[in-house]
This record gives C-alpha cells, structure tokens and sequence, in this order.
C-alpha cells in the first residue's frame, strides 16, 4: 500500500520537481509489483518511510511507533481517495459526453457544460446513502446511475432526427413547411434558459430555418415540480394543441410560449418571473385571459381550461415525459434537436445559426 | 605540520540532545557539537563541527595534505607519466616512482623481490591476478567464509578458469584461517588481512605463508582493511601478492596491487595496453621487461591519485594523533566504541574484541533503519551485509547490520555521540 500511495504522491510532485523524479521509477517498479501480486521491493517502502520518520526519531524515538502506523493509514487513505477519484472524473468525463453535464445528478452545477435547467435525479446520492447507513444502497445506485450512463453512449453517438420525437399533437412556432427541416425543443416554461433559448432562436431566425416544434417538460422536484406553475402551463399549452384555433398564423400554444419567453408586466417583470411566482388560481386567469386576447372565445376559453383538467392531457404529459427521459435522455432542460444532434442545455445564437 | 587539538571535555553529555518540543530547534546541539569537533586532527578541518564519520572500512576521509597533493597535480603538473619528456612529465615520474617505493617502505618490502602496480581498487587487482594465473600450476583455490565478495567472488569465476576445485574454510575467533597443511597442496590461496565485519587478523599468516610455499602454493591478501591501521601484520610478509585500496588508507581512491615478481612474470598476461609494451608488430608485440609492475597496468594510470597515494602514506609516517602512533590512537578509539556498544541494551555487538571495525545489530530493529535515524543525527554507519552475503546472511543467518568503522579523524567525543544517539534510539523504538 506504502508503495502504491508514494507512486501516486510522487507522480505530482515530480511534475513540478526534477528533485523527484529519481524516486518516481523505484516507486513505479514498486507500485507495478504490488499491483502484478508480486512482492513489493520493501527497500524502496522502508527508505521511503524511514526518511520520512527520522526527523521524529531524532526528537522522539517513541513516537516512531505510531507515527508509523499513522502512515500507512495515510497511504491507504491516499490510495482510497486517488481510486475514487479517478473513478469520479472517469463517471464525470463519461456524464459530459453522454448528458453535456459532469453531474448527472445536479446538471446545473456542473460549469463544464452548458447553461441549463437542472432535471434533478431523485435517487439518493452516494453520500446520501452512507449517512443513511445504507451502504448496499450507495453503491447500488451508484452503479446502477453509472451502468444508465454507459449504457446512453450508444444513443449519444446516434443520428438524432426530431421527428422520431415529435409528439403526436406537435405545433410549429411558424407555419409547417415540408420544404424544411424539423428542430424539437424540450423546454420547461419556468425554466430561465429556455427563455435565453427561445431569444437566441427568434436572433437566429432559427424558427424560419427549420420546423420548430417543442414538448413541454415540467421539471419535478422532491417537493412537487421546481417551477410551481409549470404543469398548470403545460396543461394549457397540451390542451390547446389538442383544440387548435383555425386560422391562426401562429399557434396559441406557441404565441403564449413566446409571450412568457419575450414580454414584461406592466411592472417590468418578465412574464416567466411573474407567472413564476403567481398563485396558481391567477395564472390560470392570466393564461385564459391570453387565449381570449389572442382569438379564442370565453367558450374555447372554459373548453380549453376543461381539457386541461382531463385524464387525456395527464396521459400526453405523462408520455412526453416517458419520451424526454426514456427516449430523448437528457437530463438538461431545454435540449434541442435540430441537425442531426441533440444538444442539451443553452444554445448561442451562432450555433442555431 | 600536524596540529592536534587538546581534548574536549570528558563525554558525559556529549551528545544529548534536548529540545524544547518535538520540532524544537534549540541550542544544545552547538555545545555536543563542539565537543564532538575540538580533538579532532586539524587535518580533517573541512568537516562540519556536527559530522560523526564511521564508515571508514568503506572509505576513509582524507586529509587535508592528501587533498592538496591531488589539487596540486591537477593544477600545477597535469601530465601523463611514463611517456613524455616535458618537465611536468618528468615530475610525475618522480613523484610516482617516489609513491611506489613508499608503498614498498611500509611492508618492509625490497625492489628486488616486489613490484607495485596501481588499479582500481582492491576487487579489480584480485581480478587482475586471479584472471591471469597459469593454467596446469595449481590445484586448487582456497578461500574462507568470511571474505568479502571482492574475494569470494573472483575466487569462484578463478576456480572455473583453471578447472579447480574451490575450498572454502573457517576463521577462527581470532581471525587466524583454519586449516590442514594438507589442503594447502599446490593451492592459491586468497584471504583477507583483516576482516571488514569485526576487524579480525589473519593471525596465523606467517605460518599459512610458509605452508603454502611448501606445498607449491600461493597466498595471495586481500589488505583493504589492514593497510591502514594493521600494516605491522603486513611488514615483510611472504605472501606473494597483497592487494589493497589507497582508498581504505587517507589517500584518493586507487588500487594497488604489490607481487612478487615470480608470480608476476609467470602470469599469462590477458589484460594488455599501453604502457606495458616495449615493442608493437602486426601480430605481436614484447611486454616490458625492465618494470615488471607495469604488467598489471595496462593503459594511463591515474596519476594525481597515485601521488596523493604517496602523500597519504607519508602523512601516516609522521601523523600524531594525540601524541600517540595512529594505530595507538585507532586502538584506544576502538576500546571506547567497543565498550560502549557492548552496554547498549538490545543490541548484540558480532566482535570478540575491540577493533576499529564493529558490527552489530537490534534483533527487534532494522538496521537500515537505524541508519537512516542516526543520518538524522548527522552520525554515518554503515547498514547492510557489507559486501559479506555469504557469511552473514547465508551461513549466519543474520539480519542486516550496522558498522562503526573508525578512522583518524574519529574522535572519542563523536564515538560517545553516536553511542549516545544509538542507546536513546534503541531506548525509544523498543
């Protein structure tokens, strides 16, 4: 353990110092005994150690003893922590890659990737099981996430193609074209960066490029859903493509999408910051009193609010939410397929460009 | 000029380190340490006040006119000897020729019988000797367990050579070889003077000398270890070849090589280059015949190291440590080190006798260990089997152990320190 724990300790201080580079090899021709289940040459381990222990020998010869001991606890402590941390930046290298975050768990607190709204994975976290004293647990789960993770690499490397899913009542923000490409969006109407990506899409002139449709993605949280209306407003948005208005250039769905991503109250406040923050009796007033703006009548109105209500409209939300995680696999809110990629998290208007 | 400092205060406390806390630094030190400084000879100035040197069976520190002498050829006469006719040349020839006939002075040696050759060290002029002994002549290569490899092993690739059996026999306690006049039948033996684990004599070598002639044999020494402080042993011997390192004995690091000149002019000479030749052909060439020496130096020699070979052996002429010879002074040293480890609970000392060479060892205590602990301390001991294998660790069965070797820039104040220092160590560790 000495040896392998020296290597290690070693490896970094001779990427700073020539000084101790000699000692790498011994250390190295140590460590790679140990890890062939050859003996270790005990001559480099005891060196090490007794150079390491004569300062206090000169001053205290009995606390050699446990100094001693105390060292190799180091060692194993070292080797523990290198172990789990190669292994952390293997998982996180892997999460990038497969997710665009190093932390599956908690996508937003990742700075690697991109800007996003965080789905948070509701499984207890490995240190989360210890303190919970369920090590079978912590382990389990944490294998299992890292065996999820490996088994999306297939999916990471596909042809993405937004059609594949595209939800069976999808709206286009601009008139449908066959002469376009399609684009898919997942996008949680509470979410800020989906607000930045619907700007940087109408900055792109991304919706008259492609066909852009999206599924609405109410993000949960253990308390219920991480923006408190967003299921009110997908409930709305679902119910309105189930009864579309006819004749409308742009679908309602998507002129109240584009009104909470683009407009301000009268007080200045950004509609997704208002709605946000409402009472969900109001922001359901404040959504019908759009559709009635926008040309439905006080009857589609009350229709519309019935539907929304409905077993149908649960059962769409619920298979849009099989689809993002099952299907789409992100763990990033918004995520956007467009091109043949999926790209997950915030967009810059170059890229939709 | 050789300045002796009087003696430092008696050793009671010399050595005792006491400190404020476990990483405290404070000012004990300066007073052990000067102890440990004040009755050293002035010609080992350059060492640090602290510094306890015992490793001197490995190589002795040189003194301070040893060093000059190296400095001043190299800056002042730096020429090849035995070749050339400038004035630097012809210095060097001097000062070489000066060194060959001291060596010779302290074995009581004569000229006419004997010829110095210089080498490495005492290893490669065993080698040089063993490697090129006749084939047909001998019967045999006799040996002892307690010689060092530079001994031991020569003599096993030597017995291969000449197609001989190899015969390895016991020291007595005394150091004196044990054997039957009857295994010494045409036999080339190779032993050491003194042994480099407790610091034996070969007691008994007049009488193995005379026995081995009688019987159509060699005796060949290994004298690493005896030239320095044990050349009385050595004055006038009849062994037929003594090897030994200037190393061992204050000078720079050299070896040499004194034979008979029997044994010199009949070795299948193997080893050849400049130097050693009087004429060159397509085919052939003659060796010298006139410096009989010169057949074991093939090729430049180290030249300033062969002078200050000469230096170290006239300051060993004239050195007094204390007033005393150096051997007088070596031996009062070593009944000091000798009684002070044999008190060290713990610690099991292998000498029978005082010596200047004392091994020892902590059944409980690994000695590599203690070594580097007592490095700490700036003491320096020798941790191993001491290029010894076979008698310690094959036939002894012994762990590594430590060596105190002392040299004429041992003082008894440092002795103390380091027995001091030892004691506290293992007083702690157990």
């Amino acid at each position: 353990m000495f040896c392998i724990a020296a290597f290690i300790v070693l490896l970094f201080m001779a990427a700073v110092s020539a000084r101790y580079r000699k000692y790498l090899a011994k250390a190295w021709n140590c460590t790679f005994r140990r890890i062939t289940f050859r003996p270790c040459d005990t001559t480099f381990k005891q060196d090490m150690k007794d150079h390491m222990l004569a300062p206090i020998a000169a001053r205290r010869p009995g606390l050699v003893r446990p100094a001693s001991i105390g060292l190799e606890v180091a060692a194993v402590l070292i080797i523990l922590t290198t172990i789990w941390s190669g292994y952390e930046v293997v998982k996180s290298g892997v999460n990038l890659y497969v997710y665009g975050t190093c932390n599956k768990q908690d996508s937003a607190s990742c700075s690697l990737g991109a800007e996003a709204c965080s789905i948070p994975d509701q499984t207890p976290g490995f240190g989360d099981s210890l303190a919970a004293w369920d090590v079978v647990g912590a382990f389990g789960n944490e294998f299992a996430s890292l065996g999820e993770t490996f088994s999306a690499i297939p999916s990471r490397m596909q042809n993405w193609d937004a059609t594949a899913y595209l939800p069976a009542d999808a709206t286009y923000l601009n008139p449908y074209d066959a002469s376009k490409k399609t684009a898919l969006e997942v996008i949680d109407p509470g979410c800020t960066y989906c607000l930045q990506l619907f700007n940087n899409i109408e900055k792109a002139g991304f919706g008259e490029k492609q066909n852009l449709s999206y599924i609405s993605y109410p993000i949960q949280s253990a308390t219920g859903y991480k923006f408190k209306n967003s299921l009110l407003v997908t409930e709305q948005l679902e119910a309105l493509r189930l009864n579309p208005l006819e004749g409308a250039t742009t679908p309602v769905d998507w002129a109240i999408l584009k009104r909470i991503y683009t407009e301000k109250n009268d007080a200045g406040v950004s509609w997704q910051v208002s709605i946000n923050s409402m009472e969900p009796a109001d922001a359901s007033a404040l959504l019908q009193g759009w559709e009635l703006e926008f040309g439905l009548s006080q009857a589609q109105a009350d229709h519309v609010d019935q539907v929304a209500a409905s077993d149908q409209v649960t059962q769409i939300i619920a298979a849009n939410k099989k689809r993002v995680e099952e299907s789409i696999h992100t763990v990033k809110i918004p995520t956007i397929i467009f091109d043949g990629r999926r790209h997950d998290g915030l967009v810059s208007v170059g890229d939709l460009g | 000029m050789h300045i002796f400092l009087p003696d430092a205060p008696g050793p009671s406390g010399v050595g005792v380190v006491k400190r404020a806390g476990l990483f405290g630094r404070g000012a004990a030190p300066v007073a052990a340490a000067t102890a440990v400084a004040a009755d050293r000879l002035a010609d080992f100035g350059y060492l640090q006040p602290r510094e306890v040197y015992l490793d001197a069976a490995c190589q002795s520190l040189r003194p301070q006119p040893v060093i000059d002498a190296v400095n001043a050829y190299y800056t002042s006469y730096n020429a090849c000897g035995g070749r050339v006719k400038y004035a630097w040349g012809k210095r060097v020839d001097e000062e070489v020729a000066a060194t060959r006939t001291a060596v010779l002075a302290r074995l009581g040696l004569s000229a006419r019988s004997h010829a110095v050759s210089f080498t490495l060290n005492t290893t490669y002029g065993i080698n040089l000797l063993l490697q090129q002994l006749p084939q047909g002549r001998f019967g045999r290569v006799v040996t002892s367990h307690a010689e060092h490899n530079s001994v031991f092993l020569p003599t096993m690739t030597a017995a291969k050579r000449l197609g001989v059996p190899r015969l390895v026999l016991d020291r007595a306690p005394d150091g004196a070889l044990v054997y039957d006049p009857a295994q010494l039948e045409r036999a080339i033996v190779v032993v050491n003077a003194a042994s480099n684990i407790d610091g034996s004599t070969l007691t008994n070598l007049t009488d193995l000398v005379r026995e081995t002639h009688a019987r159509g044999g060699i005796v060949i020494l290994d004298a690493a270890q005896a030239m320095a402080h044990e050349h009385a042993l050595l004055r006038g011997t009849g062994a037929d070849a003594i090897c030994f390192s200037a190393h061992k004995m204050y000078g720079a690091s050299l070896g040499v090589v004194v034979t008979r000149l029997e044994l010199l002019r009949s070795l299948e000479i193997g080893f050849v280059g400049g130097g050693m030749v009087t004429d060159v052909r397509e085919d052939s060439f003659d060796l010298v015949t006139d410096d009989p020496g010169a057949l074991l130096e093939p090729g430049l020699q180290a030249w300033g190291e062969i002078i200050a070979l000469g230096r170290a052996l006239d300051w060993l002429g004239h050195v007094r440590p204390g007033g005393l010879a150096p051997h007088e002074h070596i031996e009062s040293l070593s009944g000091r080190l000798f009684d002070g480890l044999s008190a060290i609970p713990g610690l099991v000392v292998l000498n029978h006798a005082a010596s200047p060479v004392i091994s020892v060892y902590a059944p409980k205590q690994d000695s590599h260990r203690l070594a580097v602990f007592l490095s700490q301390q700036q003491i320096m001991v020798r941790s191993g089997y001491f290029c010894a294998h076979h008698e310690l660790k094959e036939r002894l069965g012994l762990p590594p152990l430590l060596r105190f070797s002392l040299g004429l820039h041992s003082t008894s104040a440092g002795i103390d320190r380091a027995h001091d220092a030892l004691a506290r160590l293992l007083k702690g560790l157990s």
